[in-house]
């Protein structure tokens, strides 16, 4: 549980940042919170030889709306989503998630851009970004650039950042109204990574049929993943009963979880089931709110 | 010895309570009324060392830092059975900070036949021990000894273990280990074959009874079936180990363990060193739950390493050793056969058990079947079953956890055939007095009375509520002794080898004292877990309090008596006629003449009084001559629980546990320890697992993040009852309750499960899955 030896910068701005990234290689990681990293490192499953700890620049943690869209800092800890008067009143899906995220410890340092930026299934930001349609700011020495949710998780821990470039912002296109959103996972004891979760966005026409769908899965495929089919299916209609029970169905079908201490693959598979059910519901519910 | 007859309390107050007259021993203190009528026994006194364990001024083992000390590191098994051909430790020698390496070789009695190295019969033995200036160092030199292995074929799943071509792990009969505290029933490793061992057929309560094919014959109803429980490893928050400073005229140790006189006979005896060249201290525990008796293999190892390099060597193992090879609670696999006729008197009980403790024995699922109720026919055929896996040790009440969970269980299908209520049965066929008060005490604070027909709740979150009951002997440890001192500044120590496990033995012995002397429990130092200090008992079995308190009242009442002596020549009265309390001793019969405590030893021609007292038999004596008590330690706990049927997912809401121990010295601690004891329970029941891989033979989940334990959000509201029971058996009448706070929790939650779903789960940990498996939601 001691890492190898690394170097640590700890630069005051973006710009440093980027020297430090084009001097130290490939083998330099970008430090947030370091709730992923840092664990990774002791059990020595990452071994960067220096670390570039982007704790001291400013300005990069904020929950604003603006321009049509909440736009949120990469360094925004936990912690302040959780108690974001605007997210809890009209994103609850983030207090849904942030509440179930780890512990409170973790949640005092751990950072959004952190958990996406990881490009790990099995935390839980991934699935809710992926519900909301979020768009995610990259920057580098070249300026910024702007990637979709859909083309920012690449594979197993990988990601649209690449070399040279920092995730500094999520942007997610502001919810109209009569939309509700809702997100939950089960876990086999709090604190622990999901057994399976779902993140759902969903948005009503006036006639109250299904204007905007988004549903997110946690820890059920190598990548984050969006449910397509359940979409697709619940798009337009009133969603009834069954068009749920149907949504839910594909997303249980679509998914691809692996069997592990967690549980089985048929377990997995029928929990994302049930879940998907109740977190469509729910949203149906909050667009009421 | 001169005899005197003495009336004692005698029964469960609001219940029974009577006098009893016992003629004992004339050195024995007089008889102490019930709790209510004394000052600092039986009270909610905070412990003495509150402030030091929450400060952070409390040190423990792990904490030592000694002049010099070095930090070891274990290099241990990759492989789950094979033996080693060559060692290699040219590299890891040339590490700078590297002192000494030393190589487990082959005991002289083992002959060293061929190979020199011992045998690996699991991932984790331990193989070599590196000493270095730091801990990372040593962990670095480990990486750097080349080891080659000849790879055998191993068995670690228990059923596989039984088959006839299954890879052996002894060849051999084998023996149970020394000093690894009680491990349920005793086993012997000579008979049986294969990797079968057994079977175990009594326990120091008898053998078989009865007739069984006539019981059955009897029956009007029978229930038959077969419960799982898992293997269940230890995770007390400070792990093994020891800082071991071997120098020429003593090897002190400081070692967090459960017995410090055990660990010193132990290293005594492997280094031929007299005891009393041999100091083991443990001042303050990080937890034990029953594998921390032995010196283990650190404590050799330490011991090894710090002559070898003239230093005092620290060697705490981490969470990973801890898991692999520091001890584990045996699976079981029992099948259970219960006869009773139409009215639950019970008329045969038949139970057939496999476990395996790795490659340990001791997996025998205790005396619950053969004791907990009345049944004129019983056998038992207990065995255990050998495996390539870390050894099996004490796990807070052996055997008795794992045989509950059968018991209780098959007890409550009785109940539903017979169309009764399960305290109904209960109350029929269990003889003993103290868990019928449990039982009603209980279901009245628990609300028994709302509990609904199994599987009868509507919606998709069921509520069930459940039952189990427990029971756990009375064992004493003979060989207890301790010291009192009086100071001539009026200050009062204690003195003991007996260590406080954490439970809170310091504090009783302070209020045990104190009461004694009219003191209170804060004018009281006690100096305990160390070996300095007359031999106690190990803290296994929950045998600490009753072994030990009566010997320390028994102490401070003769060094008051001695003292008193010195008062009433002074008075020109007699001893009889004094009396301490509330910090004076007092003539009884002219109340003015009066002296502090504080001031009744000066001018005397001694600075102290010291008195040495052992522990006396039983008033009544003994069940058993070595030391087991009448009466047991029983308990009757209840659960309620939410089950999601859509999820699987279980929520224990609630727990009501009614608990006896005798006269209870300290309501705050003895309800600490039974919150300790659910709360394992619930881990049992829902969370704990070892995982083993086939392929490889390796140990999955030897970690915290996916070996699962609750937090506090998996914790229920736990209400404790404490019966208070006399016995008239001892000078303080106090028994601990460590162990039965464990027992019946994990049963009890399973029949709230049934009761909430109306499917039985036979096997433990419950998990989502099996939940979803029994209601037939999910097909594996």
């Amino acid at each position: 549980m001691i890492p190898e030896s690394f170097g640590y910068s700890a630069p005051s701005s973006l710009i440093d940042a980027y020297a430090l990234l084009e001097q130290h290689g490939d083998d330099a990681k970008i430090l947030a919170g370091g709730h992923s990293l840092i664990p990774m490192m002791k059990l020595r499953f990452a071994s960067p030889t220096h670390l570039i700890d982007i704790n001291k620049i400013p300005n990069l943690s904020y929950i604003k709306e603006e321009d049509g869209y909440l736009k949120i800092g990469a360094m925004t800890r936990e912690v302040d989503l959780e108690e974001s008067e605007v997210i809890r009143h009209k994103y609850p899906i983030f207090t849904d998630a942030s509440k179930l995220i780890a512990d409170p410890q973790v949640r005092n340092f751990g950072t959004i851009g952190g958990n996406i930026a990881h490009g790990d299934a099995a935390n839980d930001h991934p699935a809710v970004m992926l519900a909301l349609g979020a768009e995610v700011v990259i920057s580098s020495a070249a300026g910024d650039r702007t990637v979709g949710i859909d083309d920012f998780f690449f594979g197993f821990y990988t990601t649209a950042v690449q070399h040279g470039e920092i995730l500094t912002e999520i942007r997610i296109p502001s919810l109209g109204p009569r939309t509700g959103s809702a997100y939950h996972k089960l876990e086999r004891k709090v604190g622990d990574y999901a057994t399976a979760g779902v993140a759902v966005v969903i948005g009503l026409n006036e006639d109250g049929s299904c204007s905007k769908v988004g549903i997110g899965l946690t820890n059920v495929n190598p990548t984050p993943i969006r449910a397509a089919r359940s979409e697709q299916i619940l798009l337009g209609t009133t969603m009834s009963e069954s068009d749920v029970a149907q949504a839910a169905q594909y997303a249980a079908e679509d998914c691809s979880p692996s069997d592990d201490l967690r549980g089985s693959v048929e377990f997995k598979k029928d929990m994302i089931r049930v879940i998907t059910k109740r977190m469509i519901n729910k949203a149906i519910q909050r667009t009421k709110l | 010895m001169e005899k005197r007859k003495e009336i004692f309390p005698f029964g469960i107050p609001g219940h029974n309570l009577s006098e009893i007259e016992r003629e004992i021993p004339n050195d024995e203190p007089p008889a102490w009324p019930v709790n209510d009528q004394l000052k600092e026994v039986g009270k909610r006194v905070n412990r003495i060392d509150a402030r030091a364990k929450v400060t952070g001024e409390a040190k423990y083992t792990s904490d030592m830092k000694l002049s010099g000390m070095l930090y070891a590191k274990f290099l241990r098994s990759n492989i789950p059975h094979g033996s080693i051909t060559s060692i290699d430790t040219s590299e890891a020698e040339k590490v700078p900070g590297v002192h000494g390496i030393h190589i487990i070789t082959k005991n002289k009695e083992d002959g060293m036949v061929g190979n020199e190295y011992p045998e690996i019969k699991y991932v984790g033995q331990p193989i070599a021990g590196v000493a270095a200036e730091s801990l990372s160092i040593a962990k670095d030199a480990v990486a750097m000894i080349k080891i080659e292995y000849d790879p055998k074929s191993f068995v670690i799943d228990l059923e596989e273990a039984m088959l006839p071509d299954a890879p052996l792990v002894f060849k051999e009969p084998i023996q149970r280990q020394e000093d690894g505290g009680d491990v349920g029933v005793v086993h012997d490793g000579s008979k049986g074959q294969g990797n079968l061992r057994g079977p175990t057929t009594s326990s120091f309560y008898g053998g078989p009874r009865g007739d069984l094919e006539k019981g059955f014959a009897e029956a009007d109803v029978m229930v038959e079936n077969t419960y799982r429980t898992q293997v269940h490893t230890h995770m007390p928050l400070e792990t093994h180990g020891v800082v071991i400073d071997w120098k020429p005229e003593e090897m002190l140790v400081y070692a967090s363990t459960q017995n410090t006189a055990g660990v010193r006979n132990e290293l005594a005896n492997y280094f031929e060193l007299p005891k009393s060249q041999v100091r083991v201290i443990c001042d303050f525990m990080g937890g034990g739950f029953g594998a921390k008796h032995s010196a283990g293999s650190f404590g050799p190892m330490a011991a090894i390493l710090s002559k070898k390099t003239k230093r005092p060597v620290w060697l705490m193992i981490d969470r990973k050793e801890e898991h692999l090879a520091e001890g584990n609670r045996p699976s079981s696999i029992q099948t259970l056969k219960i006869g009773a006729k139409r009215d639950g008197t019970l008329t045969a009980i038949q139970q057939k058990s496999h476990g395996t403790a790795g490659v340990a024995l001791g997996a025998g699922v205790g005396r619950i079947a053969q004791i907990l109720y009345d049944c004129p026919n019983f056998k038992t055929e207990q065995y255990d079953v050998l495996t390539h896996a870390g050894p099996g040790a004490a796990w807070r009440a052996p055997g008795n956890v794992q045989g509950a969970f059968g018991v209780e269980q098959a007890i409550d299908e009785l109940a539903e055939k017979l169309k009764m209520d399960p305290l109904a049965l209960r109350d029929k066929i269990d003889k003993s007095e103290v868990r019928k008060v449990e039982r009603s005490r209980g279901a009245e604070l628990f609300g028994w009375s709302n509990r609904k027909p199994a599987g009868s709740a509507s919606g998709i979150i069921k509520k069930g509520m459940g039952v189990a009951q427990s029971c756990w002997p009375r064992f004493v440890t003979l060989n207890s002794s301790i010291e009192v001192r009086i100071l001539n500044d009026g200050s009062v120590e204690v003195r003991g080898s007996v260590q406080d496990i954490g439970t809170g033995t310091k504090t009783i012995l302070a209020q045990v004292v104190a009461e004694e002397l009219g003191l209170k429990t804060t004018d009281i130092t006690v100096r305990i877990g160390d070996t300095l200090f007359p031999d106690g008992p190990g803290s296994g079995g929950s045998v600490v309090t009753q072994s030990i308190t009566p010997p320390a009242r028994n102490a401070a009442y003769e060094a008051k008596m001695k003292l008193f002596n010195q008062i009433a020549t002074k008075w020109e009265t007699e001893a009889s006629k004094l009396e301490a309390v509330d910090g004076f001793i007092i003539h009884k019969d002219d109340r003015s003449k009066k002296i502090p405590f504080k001031e009744a030893l000066r001018g005397m021609r001694t600075s102290q009084i010291s008195v040495t007292a052992s522990r006396s038999n039983d008033y009544g004596g003994f069940q058993q001559p070595w030391g087991l008590a009448y009466g047991d330690l029983g308990s009757v706990q209840f659960a309620e629980v939410s089950v999601n049927t859509n999820t699987g997912f279980v929520k224990v809401d609630r727990v009501v546990a009614a608990h006896s121990c005798g006269r209870p010295l300290n309501m705050s601690q003895l309800e600490s320890q039974v919150n300790g004891g659910v709360i394992q329970g619930i881990s049992y029941a829902l969370y704990e697992n070892r995982v083993m891989d086939k392929g490889t033979g390796h140990f999955m989940n030897a970690n915290v993040d996916q070996y699962k334990v609750p937090y506090s959000m998996e914790i229920p509201e736990i209400e404790v009852i404490i019966v208070e029971e006399y016995g008239a058996l001892s000078s303080t009448d106090a028994y601990g309750i460590g162990e039965p706070a464990n027992i019946a929790t994990a049963v009890a939650i399973a029949n709230a499960v049934y009761n909430a779903i109306g499917v039985r789960i036979y096997e433990i940990p419950i998990t989502p899955a099996s939940i979803l498996k029994a209601l037939n939601k999910i097909y594996e």
